[in-house]
């Protein structure tokens, strides 16, 4: 056990996949599990389970009744919890970035995200084709950075968590440009 | 009938069809307002602004939904579709932002073949991912990818561009032919296609017709709805007449220059580079394409010339 009696994020287990109803339920898994210290990834459904818009969460097999119990108590229903014999495939999870003077976007895999690199303002959302990416959008534009909940939060598809990815780069990057600035020459 | 349908980010709303108006910065359709942003709305306008420089007294017929990502109204579209497509009888169908979801979308798309004479079909955004893992690209007429879904197209077993294998990925600009030819030789890319990026490429069976890279407006891709205007004006143009490949190359010419001529930014709303549509068709349609407006005594005439 890790401290404060929570278990090591560790997998000795054999790797378990857990199916979910909805791409909302596995982002709120994953992030339930990992509170409560079990591994836990966001990966693709075996190909046979796949609707179009799917997300599963991999875990350690043999703390399954550990886990349902958290995800129970966070009204998270689980559809299935199968082994997994073959490495699963995670989702895109290179980022990169333009640079445009005083904005920069990041692309993580079908989403970008453009902001201020002056003020973190988000200037524009592009890309992606799940219908929650226009709601982001309205979201999300004309906001600041540092005032938004992340967009796994809000949103439902593959699409808001690629476009979450790239707004915790956007975030990164805003607050290593502000802190240098805030710290000029001093090594801080 | 050139029929577009897709959801929009209001919560509530139902499933509205209609004549899609523009009105201002905002879309009328049967009486509701839709704003034009990032989305199928930036879709319909950019398709009706191409239709009503044409000349063309029928705008687009648009069926749309609310769905903020639950997937609720995409359903509800999908099944409205496939209900009703052999009433509606268009000539091109575009779908376009919807929850991908393949039983549903194979639906619709038997539906659609099925009619006599079957819709020239065209999908972006979820619609396409849709059509992909179903395995019904072949069905559709024109996709029009970004240089990352062209990836997702070609990677045999992506069924979102999420789940991209990694050798897939990081599609610069020279190997956007390939992924081309493999998407197409495996069934998964249409007849025509418009991969829009830093430089756009039009394909046909397979293999590269041309590449349109001028004039080069960075700040275009940052904008939410630069893609979704080129799928509009495809729609509008296709269903004009004119044949797939050059519909999109019209597309990709006419989006770049309203980009130069919006000045836009990084902080650029799509809106402003619709606006700038109707210029740009009126100074460059006629000697790009020989599809000229020629006035005429009280009112103007769409003529075909061969350049």
């Amino acid at each position: 056990m890790g401290i404060f009696g929570k278990k090591e994020a560790v997998t000795e287990g054999g790797k378990g996949l857990m199916l979910l109803r909805e791409v909302p339920d596995a982002m709120r898994a994953e992030k339930v599990l990992r509170k409560a210290g079990f591994s836990a990834r966001l990966v693709a459904p075996p190909l046979q389970f796949r609707e179009g818009c799917d997300l599963a969460v991999e875990t350690d097999i043999v703390e399954q009744v550990a886990i349902k119990r958290v995800l129970a108590q966070g009204s998270i229903p689980i559809v299935r919890m199968l082994p997994l014999g073959t490495d699963s495939i995670e989702p895109v999870s290179i980022v990169s970035v333009v640079d445009y003077g005083n904005a920069a976007m990041v692309r993580a895999g079908n989403m970008k995200m453009a902001f201020d690199k002056r003020t973190g303002d988000i200037l524009n959302i592009s890309g992606g084709g799940c219908p929650d990416v226009p709601y982001l959008y309205a979201q999300f534009v004309g906001r600041n950075l540092e005032e938004v909940s992340p967009p796994r939060d809000i949103g439902y598809t593959l699409c808001a968590l690629m476009l979450d990815r790239a707004f915790e780069e956007c975030l990164r990057l805003y607050r290593e440009k502000s802190n240098a600035v805030d710290c000029g020459d001093s090594a801080c | 009938m050139l029929l577009i349908a897709g959801t929009v980010p209001v919560e509530n709303l139902s499933l509205t069809v209609g004549k899609a108006v523009s009105e201002s910065d905002n879309l009328k359709v049967a009486g509701t307002n839709i704003p034009c942003t990032q989305g199928t709305a930036a879709m319909v306008s950019s398709a009706t602004a191409t239709l009503q420089y044409l000349g063309l007294k029928e705008a687009p017929t648009v069926a749309l939904i609310g769905d903020i990502g639950s997937g609720t109204g995409s359903k509800t579209l999908y099944k409205y579709l496939a209900d009703n497509i052999h009433k509606l009888k268009p000539q091109v169908l575009a779908l376009h932002y919807l929850m991908p979801i393949i039983p549903l979308m194979e639906k619709a798309v038997t539906a659609c073949k099925e009619c006599s004479p079957s819709p020239h079909l065209i999908a972006d955004a979820g619609s396409m991912y849709a059509a992909k893992a179903a395995g019904l690209s072949k069905d559709f007429e024109i996709m029009t990818p970004d240089a990352g879904e062209m990836s997702f197209l070609a990677d045999p077993n992506a069924t979102h561009p999420a789940y991209i294998q990694h050798h897939f990925l990081n599609a610069e600009s020279h190997k956007v032919p390939d992924l081309i030819r493999q998407a197409f030789e495996r069934g998964d890319a249409p007849h025509t296609l418009i991969v829009k990026g830093s430089t756009d490429f039009v394909a046909t069976s397979g293999e590269v017709v041309d590449t349109i890279s001028e004039p080069d407006v960075p700040a275009m891709e940052a904008i939410g709805g630069t893609g979704d205007t080129i799928t509009g004006m495809v729609s509008a143009f296709l269903y004009a007449g004119l044949e797939p490949p050059h519909a999109c190359i019209l597309a990709a010419r006419a989006n770049r220059t309203a980009g130069l001529y919006a000045k836009v930014t990084p902080a650029s709303r799509v809106i402003e580079v619709i606006r700038k549509l109707p210029d740009v068709f009126k100074k460059h349609l006629c000697e790009w394409s020989g599809v000229c407006i020629i006035p005429q005594k009280g009112k103007d005439c769409l003529e075909r010339r061969d350049l």
